[in-house]
Protein backbone atom coordinates (compact mmCIF):
# COMPACT_ATOMS: atom_id res chain seq x y z
CA UNK A 1 0.00 0.00 0.00
CA UNK A 2 2.88 2.30 0.72
CA UNK A 3 3.57 2.29 -2.98
CA UNK A 4 0.01 3.35 -3.71
CA UNK A 5 0.43 6.54 -1.69
CA UNK A 6 2.69 8.00 -4.32
CA UNK A 7 0.63 6.82 -7.17
CA UNK A 8 -2.05 8.86 -8.79
CA UNK A 9 -5.18 6.93 -9.33
CA UNK A 10 -7.09 7.07 -12.58
CA UNK A 11 -9.87 9.01 -10.83
CA UNK A 12 -7.46 11.55 -9.39
CA UNK A 13 -5.66 11.98 -12.68
CA UNK A 14 -8.90 12.68 -14.50
CA UNK A 15 -9.95 15.08 -11.77
CA UNK A 16 -6.75 17.07 -12.00
CA UNK A 17 -6.66 17.26 -15.76
CA UNK A 18 -10.34 18.18 -16.09
CA UNK A 19 -10.07 20.91 -13.42
CA UNK A 20 -6.96 22.23 -15.12
CA UNK A 21 -8.42 22.30 -18.59
CA UNK A 22 -11.79 23.53 -17.31
CA UNK A 23 -10.11 26.34 -15.38
CA UNK A 24 -8.15 27.32 -18.45
CA UNK A 25 -11.27 27.52 -20.55
CA UNK A 26 -13.16 29.47 -17.90
CA UNK A 27 -10.30 31.93 -17.67
CA UNK A 28 -10.33 32.28 -21.44
CA UNK A 29 -13.98 33.30 -21.32
CA UNK A 30 -13.75 35.52 -18.23
CA UNK A 31 -10.59 37.46 -19.02
CA UNK A 32 -12.03 39.51 -21.91
CA UNK A 33 -15.17 40.17 -19.85
CA UNK A 34 -13.10 41.56 -17.00
CA UNK A 35 -11.12 43.63 -19.45
CA UNK A 36 -14.30 45.08 -20.93
CA UNK A 37 -15.52 46.00 -17.47
CA UNK A 38 -12.27 47.74 -16.55
CA UNK A 39 -11.62 49.29 -19.94
CA UNK A 40 -12.80 52.84 -19.18
CA UNK A 41 -10.38 53.01 -16.24
CA UNK A 42 -7.41 51.66 -18.14
CA UNK A 43 -7.85 54.00 -21.08
CA UNK A 44 -5.65 57.05 -20.71
CA UNK A 45 -7.26 60.36 -21.40
CA UNK A 46 -6.43 61.54 -24.90
CA UNK A 47 -4.06 64.46 -25.21
CA UNK A 48 -2.82 64.49 -21.64
CA UNK A 49 0.68 63.36 -22.47
CA UNK A 50 3.33 65.91 -21.74
CA UNK A 51 5.72 66.89 -24.51
CA UNK A 52 9.33 67.96 -23.91
CA UNK A 53 9.66 71.53 -25.14
CA UNK A 54 12.80 73.17 -23.81
CA UNK A 55 15.72 72.98 -21.40
CA UNK A 56 14.93 74.74 -18.14
CA UNK A 57 18.34 76.43 -18.11
CA UNK A 58 17.49 78.18 -21.39
CA UNK A 59 14.57 79.98 -19.83
CA UNK A 60 14.91 83.66 -18.99
CA UNK A 61 12.70 86.30 -17.47
CA UNK A 62 11.98 87.46 -21.01
CA UNK A 63 9.27 85.41 -22.75
CA UNK A 64 10.72 83.17 -25.46
CA UNK A 65 8.89 81.30 -28.13
CA UNK A 66 9.20 77.52 -28.27
CA UNK A 67 7.67 75.40 -30.98
CA UNK A 68 6.65 71.83 -30.44
CA UNK A 69 4.31 69.20 -31.83
CA UNK A 70 1.48 67.19 -30.41
CA UNK A 71 -0.30 64.21 -31.91
CA UNK A 72 -3.95 64.82 -32.58
CA UNK A 73 -6.65 62.50 -33.80
CA UNK A 74 -9.26 64.11 -35.95
CA UNK A 75 -11.90 61.48 -36.65
CA UNK A 76 -9.94 58.78 -38.52
CA UNK A 77 -7.11 61.05 -39.47
CA UNK A 78 -4.12 61.16 -37.15
CA UNK A 79 -1.67 63.98 -37.52
CA UNK A 80 0.84 66.12 -35.76
CA UNK A 81 -0.28 69.58 -34.85
CA UNK A 82 2.35 72.28 -34.55
CA UNK A 83 2.00 74.35 -31.40
CA UNK A 84 3.98 77.04 -29.75
CA UNK A 85 4.31 78.53 -26.30
CA UNK A 86 5.67 81.72 -24.80
CA UNK A 87 7.74 80.64 -21.81
CA UNK A 88 9.49 82.68 -19.13
CA UNK A 89 10.38 82.61 -15.45
CA UNK A 90 8.75 85.10 -13.13
CA UNK A 91 10.48 86.89 -10.22
CA UNK A 92 9.95 83.89 -7.96
CA UNK A 93 11.64 81.66 -10.49
CA UNK A 94 8.42 79.94 -11.39
CA UNK A 95 7.90 78.85 -14.98
CA UNK A 96 5.02 80.48 -16.85
CA UNK A 97 4.06 78.92 -20.18
CA UNK A 98 1.46 80.87 -22.10
CA UNK A 99 -0.46 79.71 -25.13
CA UNK A 100 0.01 82.15 -28.04
CA UNK A 101 -3.59 81.71 -29.16
CA UNK A 102 -5.48 84.99 -28.83
CA UNK A 103 -8.66 84.45 -26.83
CA UNK A 104 -10.52 86.73 -29.20
CA UNK A 105 -10.60 84.89 -32.52
CA UNK A 106 -7.59 82.61 -32.36
CA UNK A 107 -4.73 84.46 -34.03
CA UNK A 108 -1.17 83.99 -32.85
CA UNK A 109 0.09 86.68 -30.51
CA UNK A 110 3.66 87.97 -30.36
CA UNK A 111 5.77 89.29 -27.53
CA UNK A 112 6.74 92.93 -28.09
CA UNK A 113 4.90 92.85 -31.43
CA UNK A 114 3.78 96.45 -31.18
CA UNK A 115 6.43 99.14 -30.91
CA UNK A 116 4.01 101.58 -29.26
CA UNK A 117 3.35 99.17 -26.38
CA UNK A 118 6.55 97.44 -25.30
CA UNK A 119 6.61 94.47 -22.91
CA UNK A 120 3.20 93.26 -23.90
CA UNK A 121 1.81 90.44 -25.98
CA UNK A 122 0.30 91.79 -29.17
CA UNK A 123 -2.21 90.27 -31.56
CA UNK A 124 -1.73 91.61 -35.11
CA UNK A 125 -5.27 90.80 -36.22
CA UNK A 126 -7.32 93.23 -34.20
CA UNK A 127 -4.64 94.82 -32.05
CA UNK A 128 -5.50 92.93 -28.89
CA UNK A 129 -2.94 93.30 -26.10
CA UNK A 130 -2.00 91.33 -23.00
CA UNK A 131 0.36 92.07 -20.14
CA UNK A 132 3.37 89.85 -19.51
CA UNK A 133 1.43 87.45 -17.29
CA UNK A 134 -1.18 87.06 -20.04
CA UNK A 135 -3.90 89.31 -18.64
CA UNK A 136 -5.95 90.92 -21.37
CA UNK A 137 -5.81 94.70 -21.36
CA UNK A 138 -9.26 96.28 -21.07
CA UNK A 139 -10.30 98.27 -24.09
CA UNK A 140 -8.73 95.80 -26.53
CA UNK A 141 -10.82 93.05 -28.18
CA UNK A 142 -9.71 89.92 -26.21
CA UNK A 143 -12.37 88.79 -23.72
CA UNK A 144 -10.11 86.66 -21.47
CA UNK A 145 -6.47 86.18 -20.41
CA UNK A 146 -4.18 83.97 -22.50
CA UNK A 147 -4.43 80.30 -21.64
CA UNK A 148 -1.65 78.66 -19.66
CA UNK A 149 -0.04 75.34 -20.36
CA UNK A 150 0.15 72.71 -17.67
CA UNK A 151 3.80 72.02 -17.16
CA UNK A 152 6.24 69.83 -15.30
CA UNK A 153 10.00 69.84 -14.97
CA UNK A 154 11.88 66.57 -15.16
CA UNK A 155 15.63 66.02 -15.58
CA UNK A 156 16.16 69.68 -16.41
CA UNK A 157 13.63 69.55 -19.21
CA UNK A 158 10.39 71.42 -19.43
CA UNK A 159 7.35 69.37 -20.41
CA UNK A 160 4.13 71.01 -21.50
CA UNK A 161 0.66 69.50 -21.50
CA UNK A 162 -2.67 71.06 -22.29
CA UNK A 163 -3.38 74.76 -22.42
CA UNK A 164 -6.11 75.68 -19.96
CA UNK A 165 -7.91 78.91 -19.14
CA UNK A 166 -6.36 80.77 -16.22
CA UNK A 167 -7.53 79.56 -12.86
CA UNK A 168 -7.71 75.93 -13.92
CA UNK A 169 -3.98 75.21 -14.01
CA UNK B 1 -10.50 80.55 -40.99
CA UNK B 2 -10.85 77.70 -43.37
CA UNK B 3 -13.58 76.56 -45.67
CA UNK B 4 -15.22 74.32 -43.04
CA UNK B 5 -18.62 74.36 -41.36
CA UNK B 6 -17.14 75.13 -37.96
CA UNK B 7 -15.19 78.12 -39.21
CA UNK B 8 -18.03 79.45 -41.34
CA UNK B 9 -20.26 79.45 -38.27
CA UNK B 10 -17.67 81.55 -36.51
CA UNK B 11 -17.45 83.80 -39.55
CA UNK B 12 -21.17 84.45 -39.49
CA UNK B 13 -21.01 85.40 -35.82
CA UNK B 14 -17.91 87.57 -36.02
CA UNK B 15 -18.33 89.05 -39.51
CA UNK B 16 -17.25 92.53 -38.43
CA UNK B 17 -13.75 91.30 -37.59
CA UNK B 18 -13.03 89.31 -40.74
CA UNK B 19 -12.20 91.52 -43.67
CA UNK B 20 -9.57 89.57 -45.58
CA UNK B 21 -9.66 86.66 -48.01
CA UNK B 22 -6.66 84.63 -49.08
CA UNK B 23 -6.86 82.70 -52.34
CA UNK B 24 -4.05 80.35 -53.38
CA UNK B 25 -3.65 80.41 -57.17
CA UNK B 26 -2.80 76.97 -58.41
CA UNK B 27 -1.95 75.85 -61.93
CA UNK B 28 -2.87 72.32 -63.00
CA UNK B 29 -1.47 70.10 -65.70
CA UNK B 30 -0.82 66.44 -66.29
CA UNK B 31 1.47 66.74 -69.27
CA UNK B 32 5.08 67.90 -69.16
CA UNK B 33 5.81 70.30 -66.36
CA UNK B 34 3.37 68.58 -64.02
CA UNK B 35 6.01 68.09 -61.39
CA UNK B 36 7.00 71.73 -61.31
CA UNK B 37 3.37 72.79 -61.12
CA UNK B 38 2.70 70.39 -58.26
CA UNK B 39 5.71 71.38 -56.24
CA UNK B 40 4.82 75.03 -56.59
CA UNK B 41 1.25 74.28 -55.60
CA UNK B 42 2.33 72.22 -52.63
CA UNK B 43 4.51 75.00 -51.35
CA UNK B 44 1.71 77.52 -51.67
CA UNK B 45 -0.63 75.18 -49.79
CA UNK B 46 1.84 74.80 -46.93
CA UNK B 47 2.40 78.51 -46.80
CA UNK B 48 -1.26 79.50 -46.82
CA UNK B 49 -2.16 76.88 -44.22
CA UNK B 50 0.52 78.18 -41.92
CA UNK B 51 -0.52 81.80 -42.40
CA UNK B 52 -4.11 80.80 -41.72
CA UNK B 53 -3.03 79.23 -38.44
CA UNK B 54 -1.35 82.40 -37.31
CA UNK B 55 -3.92 84.93 -38.49
CA UNK B 56 -7.10 82.90 -38.42
CA UNK B 57 -9.06 85.57 -36.60
CA UNK B 58 -8.94 88.02 -39.44
CA UNK B 59 -8.54 86.13 -42.66
CA UNK B 60 -10.50 83.56 -44.52
CA UNK B 61 -8.53 80.99 -46.52
CA UNK B 62 -10.56 79.96 -49.54
CA UNK B 63 -10.09 76.70 -51.47
CA UNK B 64 -7.49 77.27 -54.23
CA UNK B 65 -8.30 79.01 -57.47
CA UNK B 66 -7.30 76.36 -59.95
CA UNK B 67 -6.75 76.61 -63.68
CA UNK B 68 -5.18 74.48 -66.36
CA UNK B 69 -1.90 75.86 -67.63
CA UNK B 70 -3.37 75.85 -71.12
CA UNK B 71 -6.08 78.31 -70.11
CA UNK B 72 -5.12 81.74 -71.51
CA UNK B 73 -4.02 84.12 -68.79
CA UNK B 74 -6.59 86.70 -69.89
CA UNK B 75 -9.39 84.21 -69.18
CA UNK B 76 -7.91 83.38 -65.78
CA UNK B 77 -7.61 87.03 -64.93
CA UNK B 78 -11.22 87.65 -65.81
CA UNK B 79 -12.39 84.69 -63.77
CA UNK B 80 -10.25 85.68 -60.80
CA UNK B 81 -11.44 89.27 -60.92
CA UNK B 82 -15.02 88.00 -60.92
CA UNK B 83 -14.26 86.04 -57.73
CA UNK B 84 -12.67 89.09 -56.21
CA UNK B 85 -15.55 91.41 -56.99
CA UNK B 86 -17.97 88.87 -55.62
CA UNK B 87 -15.99 88.71 -52.38
CA UNK B 88 -15.66 92.46 -52.09
CA UNK B 89 -19.40 92.81 -52.53
CA UNK B 90 -19.94 90.46 -49.61
CA UNK B 91 -17.94 92.71 -47.35
CA UNK B 92 -14.28 91.76 -47.72
CA UNK B 93 -11.93 94.73 -47.85
CA UNK B 94 -8.77 92.84 -48.77
CA UNK B 95 -8.35 90.02 -51.25
CA UNK B 96 -4.87 88.50 -51.23
CA UNK B 97 -3.61 86.01 -53.84
CA UNK B 98 -0.71 83.74 -53.02
CA UNK B 99 0.99 81.92 -55.86
CA UNK B 100 4.24 80.55 -57.16
CA UNK B 101 3.15 80.73 -60.77
CA UNK B 102 5.31 83.40 -62.35
CA UNK B 103 2.89 84.49 -65.06
CA UNK B 104 0.65 86.31 -62.58
CA UNK B 105 3.45 88.69 -61.78
CA UNK B 106 3.42 89.96 -65.36
CA UNK B 107 -0.22 90.97 -65.33
CA UNK B 108 -0.32 92.11 -61.71
CA UNK B 109 -1.74 95.53 -62.64
CA UNK B 110 -4.88 93.98 -64.08
CA UNK B 111 -5.83 92.17 -60.88
CA UNK B 112 -8.41 93.57 -58.49
CA UNK B 113 -6.73 92.05 -55.45
CA UNK B 114 -3.19 92.09 -54.09
CA UNK B 115 -0.71 89.56 -55.43
CA UNK B 116 1.98 87.86 -53.33
CA UNK B 117 4.16 85.65 -55.44
CA UNK B 118 6.86 83.28 -54.25
CA UNK B 119 9.45 81.31 -56.15
CA UNK B 120 8.67 77.60 -55.94
CA UNK B 121 11.01 75.68 -53.66
CA UNK B 122 12.02 72.18 -54.77
CA UNK B 123 10.93 70.32 -51.68
CA UNK B 124 11.33 66.73 -52.77
CA UNK B 125 14.98 66.35 -51.78
CA UNK B 126 14.81 68.26 -48.53
CA UNK B 127 14.70 66.86 -45.08
CA UNK B 128 11.81 67.65 -42.79
CA UNK B 129 13.57 70.13 -40.51
CA UNK B 130 14.95 72.23 -43.35
CA UNK B 131 11.59 72.21 -45.07
CA UNK B 132 9.89 73.48 -41.95
CA UNK B 133 12.49 76.20 -41.54
CA UNK B 134 11.90 77.47 -45.05
CA UNK B 135 8.14 77.48 -44.67
CA UNK B 136 8.58 79.30 -41.38
CA UNK B 137 10.78 81.96 -42.93
CA UNK B 138 8.48 82.53 -45.88
CA UNK B 139 5.46 82.63 -43.58
CA UNK B 140 7.01 85.36 -41.49
CA UNK B 141 7.70 87.34 -44.64
CA UNK B 142 4.15 86.91 -45.86
CA UNK B 143 2.78 87.72 -42.42
CA UNK B 144 4.57 91.04 -42.32
CA UNK B 145 3.45 91.81 -45.87
CA UNK B 146 -0.17 91.13 -44.87
CA UNK B 147 0.07 93.25 -41.75
CA UNK B 148 1.53 96.17 -43.66
CA UNK B 149 -1.42 95.94 -46.06
CA UNK B 150 -3.83 96.14 -43.15
CA UNK B 151 -2.49 99.30 -41.62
Amino acid sequence: MSENKHRVSRRQFLNYTLTGVGGFMAAGILMPMVRFALDPILKEEAGTEMVPVAQVKDLTTEPQRFDFKVKVKDAWYESEEPKSAWVYKDEKGEVIALSPICTHLGCTVNWNGDKAHPNQFFCPCHFGRYTKDGTNIPGTPPPAPLHRYEYKVKDGKLYLGKAKPRGEV
Amino acid sequence: MKWTVYDVEMYEKEKQYIDTVVIPLMPLTLSSGAKAAVSGGEFVQLLTNEIERQLKGRLFLLPPFTYFVTEPISECTKRLNDWTNELKESGMDHVFYVTSDRQWKEIEQQLSGTLFSFPAVPFEHMDEAYKRQIVQEQTTKLLNAFISQWT
